[in-house]
């Protein structure tokens, strides 16, 4: 009968003792799906800051191969958009002023930008550059880049109009723009990386954007644009000029609106 | 990621219509009338091709129900489609699925505990419901190594442009979701779970052979290229229901199909639909210019609107494409404007079906 009592509490003490390891299990458990949870929802989060730096497109590269990915050669048309004056301008404003009238004109550039299947590469100083068919086959990105660069001028008379009723100085914008093959990619380091493209015809349409001062123009297209574009757009021939880095002289073609 | 509450949703441009025939068609071959069916009554082979496109009814010989369950959840959610993201999960909480699981799913693919295979054949439904850049066939080279067979490769295909499709027909005209969401999070679903699952079990009907008159229409092609697997005969009976219908013209969605086709670089699916368009009447040089600005002197005033429509259903975001399809449904009928949202849906269907034919 003793020998029974004590089976019987050796028993409920294994029992005991099996619960308690259960409960302490679940516990656990718990704890880690909770840390999970949190892992995950601080994962999303930071996804989501990242989504203001890189198109989403971009954020799901790098987070599914890293930093080291493809890069490949990419038919891009390439936008370059500089405030004109700009540098006289950050002379005489304050520069916390400076800075929100800057920003101010980057967020609505940027919104026209995407509105017409761009992205926006990135900011230089107060130069944007601004990609389309870099991302997603566009054949229709020639047109896309120059109904974007009128729709930009017409934004920027309407933020000109916000500037003034706040007695703060008008912006002018110069628009250049080039079509033609790029590197394109995921470049940087593992601290700083950013999704743009290199290349001869990068530089080309950059040096296009300057020329907008030369021909005193608000946008200039290359050859390579104006090959692509709807016949609808008005064009007028500027004269060939020499490009720095460029062998032979470049002509471009003022945009001065579109025949709807 | 993507969770539900985060995607912008315009409300629904359709009104809710009745067709009694082929409502009880519906309830008939699905058991239950899925909410989104009241708003395409107003076309049938939409409606029809929803029903017979259905993952249970397919006849899936390669690919099990529960992969195909799974391929409706990464693509509704790689596809923002909120209609059918809210379906999938309703889907797989009817089947068991817990919403831990599902949520675990959600939140990465790539870091559940699913088998290769299965992660494999998910990320290439993925990347077929993309098409930035539309898969070579190298990219099932991965799939073959693993031992997926080719046919089983062709049903992936076919699953994700199936998905691909359903999400346009439920985003285009912003179909509304509450309905699903309320299934998918409510107590009802939990209650109710056994007797849904028993009236929604696979139903799989035999879909009846090839005839050559599927085989030789418009895409033709594209049902032969599936022929030996049951869903021949569906791809093949809605692309002939869809091109038969009179309430859109032939060359509005030759068109339609010929805008999708060159903005995701689908060459053949292009070379198909010029060929329906000059069948049409409309010169070569005439094509080339609609193709190269999207609009010409030589569109009608319907299809002035259409053809840069077209163009924007494959890659948006919901709430933009909404409000474009609002402004375009301003200028069409109601019929119209819901058979334009089919043929957009099945012209970026077809592209993504094409991958099976893409060169090796």
């Amino acid at each position: 009968m003793s020998d029974l009592r004590w089976v019987g509490l050796a028993a409920m003490a294994l029992c005991g003792a099996a619960l308690a390891a259960w409960r302490r299990t679940r516990r656990q458990l718990t704890r880690l799906q909770r840390r999970l949870e949190s892992s995950a929802m601080e994962l999303q989060r930071l996804q989501m800051a990242f989504a203001r730096f890189a198109p989403a497109q971009v954020v799901d590269r790098i987070a599914a191969s890293g930093v080291a990915t493809d890069a490949e050669k990419r038919d891009v048309t390439i936008l370059f958009a500089d405030l004109v004056g700009f540098t006289v301008l950050g002379e005489q404003l304050d520069p916390a002023v400076l800075v929100t009238v800057l920003n101010g004109h980057f967020e609505r550039m940027s919104r026209v930008v995407e509105q017409h299947r761009g992205h926006v590469s990135k900011f230089i100083g107060d130069n944007l550059l601004a990609l389309f068919g870099a991302l997603d086959l566009n054949p229709w990105q020639a047109n896309d880049a120059v109904h974007a660069a009128l729709a930009m001028h017409a934004e920027l008379e309407d933020y000109n109009r916000e500037l003034a009723a706040r007695g703060l100085p008008q912006l002018r914008v110069g628009i250049g723009i080039h079509r033609g093959v790029a590197v394109a990619g995921i470049i940087g380091s593992r601290e700083l990386v950013e999704f743009t493209v290199i290349g001869g015809a990068v530089n080309l349409a950059a040096r296009v954007e300057r020329l907008t001062r030369v021909h005193d123009a608000g946008i200039l297209v290359t050859r390579a644009v104006r090959d692509g574009l709807d016949p609808r757009f008005v064009l007028r021939e500027m004269p060939a000029v020499p490009v720095r880095g460029i062998a032979d002289r470049v002509v471009t073609f003022a945009v001065d609106g579109f025949r709807e | 990621m993507t969770t539900v509450s985060d995607i912008e949703w315009e409300s629904c441009l359709l009104q809710p219509a009745h067709n009694p025939e082929l409502e009880h068609f519906v309830r008939k071959t699905l058991g239950v009338t899925p909410p989104v069916t009241k708003y395409f009554l107003l076309s049938p082979w939409i409606v029809r091709s929803m029903v017979t496109w259905d993952v249970g009814q397919l006849g899936l010989r390669h690919v099990n129900l529960e992969l195909a369950r799974l391929v409706g959840l990464v693509v509704s959610q790689d596809n923002s489609c909120r209609y059918c993201y809210a379906a999938s999960r309703a889907l797989l909480k009817i089947v068991g699925y817990s919403e831990g699981r599902i949520r675990q799913l959600e939140q990465d693919l790539l870091t559940t505990e699913l088998s290769t295979p299965i992660k494999e054949a998910l990320e290439y439904t993925r990347r077929v419901s993309r098409a930035s850049p539309l898969p070579s066939r190298g990219d099932a080279k991965r799939l073959r190594e693993i031992g997926h067979s080719d046919e089983m490769i062709k049903e992936l295909t076919f699953l994700a442009a199936v998905h691909v499709y359903y999400n346009r027909l439920a985003t285009l005209p912003a179909v509304p979701t509450d309905t699903m969401e309320r299934l998918d999070q409510g107590w009802m679903l939990r209650l109710l779970r056994p007797v849904l699952a028993w009236m929604m079990r696979s139903k799989t009907r035999d879909p009846g052979p090839l005839s050559p008159e599927l085989r030789s229409g418009p895409y033709g092609y594209l049902v032969d290229a599936f022929a030996g697997l049951p869903i021949a005969t569906c791809i093949g009976q809605a692309m002939h229901e869809a091109w038969q219908s009179p309430v859109l013209p032939r060359r509005a969605k030759a068109l339609v199909f010929a805008v999708i086709a060159r903005a995701l670089g689908c060459s053949l699916s292009e070379h198909e639909a010029v060929r329906l368009l000059a069948e049409q009447g409309l010169a070569p040089a005439v094509i080339g210019d609609i193709l190269a600005h999207l609009a010409s002197p030589t569109l009608d005033a319907a299809e002035a609107v259409i053809v840069p429509f077209a163009r924007e259903t494959i890659w948006y975001r919901p709430v933009q494409i909404q409000r474009r399809a609002r402004a375009v449904s301003s200028h069409l009928s109601p019929e119209q404007f819901v058979e334009l949202t089919g043929i957009a849906a099945l012209a970026n269907a077809v592209c993504r079906m094409s991958v099976v034919l893409a060169p090796q």
